[in-house]
Order: C-alpha cells, then structure tokens, then sequence
C-alpha cells in the first residue's frame, strides 16, 4: 500500500488548519484524513483525486461541527468547575500552547521579579551616590549597605525572571 | 434512512465505541470507522466528526487512556479501555441488548397475544 510523503501529509494539516481545527484534535485528523486518502489511493485513485475526495470531506462545515461537537462534549463539568480559575475558564476553548495563558498564570511572579528588580537597581543607585559624595568607600556604612541590598535584589529578581523564561522557551506542553 | 441512521447513532455511539476496544484491545480512530464499516457492510458510517469527540470524552471520564506512536511520519492516537472502561463496556453492551429486545417487542408484538382478542 502507497504512503504518502511528508509533503502530502504537510497539506492535509495545512487544509484542516484552514477549516478551523485546533491543536487538540489536529495531529489526529492528519492521521485519519491521511489513512482515507491512502485507501482511495488503494482502490486506484490517483493522488490528486484522493486527496480532493478526502478534502471535500473535511470541508470546513465538518470540522465546525467537529469542533462544536467537541467542546461541548468535553466542556467543564461542574466539579472541575469549582477549583478552577478564572485562567482556566477563559482559555477553555482556546489555545493554551499560544502562550498567553502561561503569561497569565505567571503574572504576579513577573511582577515580583520586576519590582524586586527595580527597586534594587533604585537602591544600587542610591547607594553608589552617597558613598560617592562622601569621597571614600566601606560597606559597612549605611551606602555600603544599600548598594549591597540593592545588587542582592536585582541579583535575584533578574535570576528567576531568567529561569522562569526558560521554562517557558522549554515547556512541554501536554494539552 | 440516512438521517434516521446519524439519530440513532448519537445515542449509541460510546457502546459501539467500548465494545469494539472490548474486542480488538487497542485501536486508533480511523480503524474504529473502517471496522464498523466492515461489519455493518457500510449500512453505518462514522464520520470523524462524530467519533472524535465521543473518544475524548471516553478518556477524559477515565474509561480510555491512549498512546501516541509515530507511523509513516504522522502521530496515530492508539485507545484502550483502561479497567473501569472494560466494566463499563459490559454494562453497555448488556443494557443496549435489554433495550432491543425491549423495542423488537414493541414493534412487533407476538401476533398469538393479538390473535386470542379476535
């Protein structure tokens, strides 16, 4: 039995993608629309003619009512309801992957790293004038001290905004 | 027919699904359609549009777990039932079977009964 190429299986995605299917059903589609074409392929069809036979089946009113049928099967349930968060209800139905609902749900890590950051650079700053003006340096004076909190802030907030920004380059995402 | 046949479907649509992974073990989505195709020498199509959703809810209720294998460079999505989905699939099968008996009594009642009257 004919395989198709990776090109030909490349638009299959491509069409579904154009008719409005998401993420979560995609990569399955492609494997079923692919084995469709295959079997007319199978019973003699050329190329061309399975893929438009196929294609003319997953129009874009098959794959709407998929994905209506779909969200409406697998929406919240109640008990899930009750320990969601409001994250969670507005991207119900969207593209989690996309990345906004991970900025969403490391808004107030961001804002910690970011305050920690300023304000330390702010201290830093402060310090490094003062200790100027008064012409010789120890960090045992109240400059010392601030230049010393205030590189230790922004030492740490620019660390985990660098991790949490890796992980977010890196992340797996499962669903 | 046709149209009948889809109303039908819906309700039995996760009976047909769990019976047939009763069966077979595992079996990815397009399998599902071609082996109901086969046995009901295509009186009954699944279109994808019906399956897919059927099967998620299958696995988010806990009845199905699946396996993503790569095949001929595409990801193919493998089911089974997981233990409560096999309980589950009995069940369904021998409630479905009640209630056809239950209709074939109602469409065609034994003509005996109807006879005696006369």
């Amino acid at each position: 039995m004919e395989k198709l190429s990776s090109q030909q299986i490349a638009q299959l995605r491509r069409h579904l993608i154009l008719n409005g299917s998401d993420e979560s059903l995609l990569s399955e589609l492609v494997d079923h629309m692919a084995c469709e074409v295959e079997y007319y392929m199978w019973i003699g069809l050329p190329f061309e003619t399975a893929i438009d036979k196929a294609m003319l089946e997953a129009n874009s009113d098959a794959v709407g009512t998929l994905q209506e049928t779909y969200r409406e099967a697998l929406s919240l349930k109640q008990e899930t309801m009750a320990e969601a968060s409001l994250d969670d209800i507005v991207f119900e139905t969207r593209n989690k992957a996309y990345g906004a609902y991970y900025l969403r749900q490391n808004y107030g890590n961001s804002l910690r790293d970011a305050l920690l950051g300023g304000a330390g650079f702010f201290l830093m700053l402060i310090g490094l004038i003062s200790g100027l003006n008064q012409g010789k340096w120890s960090y045992m004076s109240l400059s010392g001290a601030m230049w010393l909190v205030g590189i230790s802030c922004v030492a740490y907030g620019g660390f985990s905004w660098f991790i949490q920004n890796m992980k977010q380059k890196y992340m797996v995402v499962n669903d | 027919m046709e149209s009948s046949t889809s109303e039908f479907l819906r309700g039995v649509l996760k009976t047909i699904v769990l019976k047939l992974l009763a069966e077979r073990g595992t079996m990815y989505g397009y399998e599902i359609t071609q082996a109901v195709k086969e046995r009901t020498k295509g009186q009954i199509t699944l279109t994808f549009g019906a399956l897919y959703p059927v099967l998620h809810k299958l696995e988010q209720d806990g009845l199905l777990v699946t396996k993503s294998v790569e095949v001929d460079g595409r990801l193919r999505k493998y089911y089974s039932l997981t233990p409560r989905g096999n309980e589950t699939a009995l069940q369904k099968v021998s409630d479905f079977e009640r209630f056809m008996d239950a209709m074939r009594a109602l469409l065609f009642p034994p003509s005996s009964l109807s006879l005696g009257h006369s």
